[in-house]
């Protein structure tokens, strides 16, 4: 496996082959534990589990995040699915007793027919964009990659949400409070 | 990321470069042992002596002695503790579901023993100062949530399962109001990095004069001095303590969450409990008492210069002097206030706390646009 770590951290591992191949390791673990966790969620029977298993399935991806650089990233992502996202989903489990008792069972094979549909339909263009990717990213030397790893990105980020991307942003504000003030309606006393 | 804490293992592997066994560790090694320092020197005692000092404190306050009989003046009792909770039986009760039993007490103690990497214990000692340091605070400790919650339902106890789900709702519904009083704060610093924020609630340098002092971040303006108080009671709801421990209510719950935990697994609540109360102190501390800082001094440049060692020493007494005051108050306040009803619980989030801090935070963002982001010390100095 060949990685390009961001240069934060190759700052904080130093130059040692041992702690690189460490890092390595590191990424790896939890590559494979969101992997693992994701098939987990999958088929586990129960949804209780497939949930906790979702957790640690996002907890992998935000370490990933971290791999990339994306530090800010990997926060937000903890924030919102670990302490927002599987809280919720864990008490509406909780509250519906029927929903734990459940013997969910995988359909894989019922999934099939769909799946081939889609592929065939967006596949062409899944595999055009992804080459497209690898292909930029290969256009992109590792030191130029270093340098926008060392930026302060949340400074971008707060940036580029107020500046070009403004009115994306007010969009998905106004969503949020949309759906804000209709839980609240839904919810209200009779 | 990590700058700090590598800096750290750097110094350590140059320290014993010339010893025969120590000078040919490799530096991984060195950046683990800095690591598990944090943990082991700091978490782990510090979750020990708490009980302690808990329940001296709860002793003194209702005119009692309190623990006095291991060591002198009881000191040795939280060693006791440990040990009779490593000897118990490894109780599992029959019907719980033993992986979620299991898992619970490591969330909790992961979230709570993680956040101690990027505290401010001194200015050259800080476990990783995160560019996004404040924010990694808030995420890791969200991982306290689940595993009450996933704890509680675990134990197969109605009990439990009511404790976890308050305790889960509780820290969902206060983790707004704290995050928007450590909004201004950032405004103030215009950074989420820990180290930074503590570096500038002191002297600021201007070219090569040490020019501008700024005091704590408590008294930048009128509205920080209402956000202190934000996330301090914010922050004592999302550790469960009282005037907020619902979730272990023992009146109405038996002890809530952890009623069907004991020995160790027990004890692993426990000490993430305490961690988690000196987290959120040190946050406070932190935020905007100035951290490590002296008030009114500048160690770094005074009339005689300081070794660098006497410098950092002295910081991390400050630091924790103000922490430990902080976490006083947590402990004093349990012998002081009554327990909150759920609907007041809420009610006090959602319609006390969360107006006034959002209202502290547009307060904060339009002072630093009329007064270009001079604190009241400034204008009172005239600088």
């Amino acid at each position: 496996m060949d990685v390009d770590f961001p240069r934060e951290i190759h700052d904080a591992i130093g130059d040692g082959a041992i702690m690189e191949n460490g890092m390595k390791l590191v990424l790896l673990l939890a590559q494979v534990m969101t992997l693992v966790s994701a098939l987990v969620v999958v088929l586990h029977p129960n949804i209780l589990y497939a949930t906790i298993f979702l957790l640690f399935s996002f907890l992998g991806v935000a370490v990933m995040f971290v791999f990339a650089g994306a530090d800010f990233l990997a926060g937000a992502q903890v924030i919102v699915y670990v302490g927002g996202v599987t809280i919720l989903v864990l008490f509406a489990i909780m509250l519906t007793q029927w929903l734990y008792e459940a013997k969910l069972k995988t359909t894989l094979m019922k999934g099939l027919i769909p799946f081939i549909v889609v592929m065939g339909a967006l596949g062409p263009i899944l595999i055009k964009e992804t080459l497209k990717l690898s292909d930029s990213v290969s256009a992109t030397p590792p030191e130029k990659m270093g340098e926008f790893a060392a930026l302060a990105k949340t400074q971008l980020i707060g940036q580029a949400l107020l500046g070009n991307y403004l009115l994306p942003f007010e969009a998905i504000t106004i969503l949020l409070l949309g759906a804000l003030v209709g839980a609240v309606w839904l919810a209200r006393p009779e | 990321m990590g700058s700090h804490s590598a800096a750290f293992a750097h110094s350590l592997q140059g320290w014993t470069a010339g010893l025969p066994i120590l000078g040919a560790t490799p530096l991984w090694i060195w950046a683990f042992l800095s690591a598990l320092l944090v943990i082991f020197l700091l978490a782990l005692p510090f979750g020990g002596i708490a009980t302690y000092v808990e329940r001296k404190v709860a002793a003194d306050i209702q005119d009692r002695i309190g623990p006095n009989r291991v060591g002198p003046i009881g000191l040795l009792q939280f060693f006791a503790d440990a040990v009779k909770m490593l000897a118990k039986e490894d109780f599992i009760p029959r019907g719980a579901d033993k992986f979620l039993y299991n898992l619970a007490p490591v969330l909790v103690v992961v979230g709570a023993c993680g956040a101690f990497a990027v505290l401010p214990l001194a200015k050259a000692l800080v476990g990783a100062d995160l560019n996004i340091g404040i924010f990694y605070l808030v995420a890791v400790t969200t991982l306290i949530a689940p595993g009450m919650l996933l704890g509680s339902w675990g134990s197969q106890n109605k009990w439990s399962l009511l404790g976890g789900l308050r305790g889960a709702a509780q820290i969902v519904s206060y983790e707004i109001p704290v995050a928007l009083s450590i909004l201004p704060v950032v405004l103030i610093s215009g950074t989420l990095q820990i180290g930074s924020i503590v570096e500038q609630q002191g002297w600021v340098w201007q070219g090569e004069m040490m020019k501008n002092y700024h005091f704590w971040n408590m008294f930048h303006n009128p509205f920080t001095m209402f956000s202190v108080f934000i996330l301090f009671v914010g922050g004592l709801a999302e550790t469960n303590r009282i005037p907020f421990d619902l979730p272990e209510a023992e009146s109405e719950l038996v002890s809530g969450f952890n009623t069907e935990f004991s020995g160790m697994r027990f004890g692993l609540y426990a000490l993430g409990e305490f961690c988690d109360v000196f987290v959120m102190s040190a946050m406070v501390t932190a935020l905007y008492l100035g951290g490590w800082q002296v008030p009114f001094l500048n160690l770094e440049n005074m009339w005689v210069t300081l070794p660098s060692g006497l410098i950092a020493i002295i910081h991390f007494s400050m630091f924790m002097a103000k922490t430990l005051f902080v976490v006083f108050i947590v402990m004093w306040l349990r012998w002081t206030l009554p327990r909150l009803r759920v609907d007041q619980l809420m009610g006090f989030c959602w319609k006390g706390l969360m107006p006034i801090a959002f209202f502290n935070v547009i307060g904060t963002a339009l002072w630093m646009w009329i007064f270009h982001g001079k604190s009241m010390m400034q204008l009172v100095m005239g600088q």
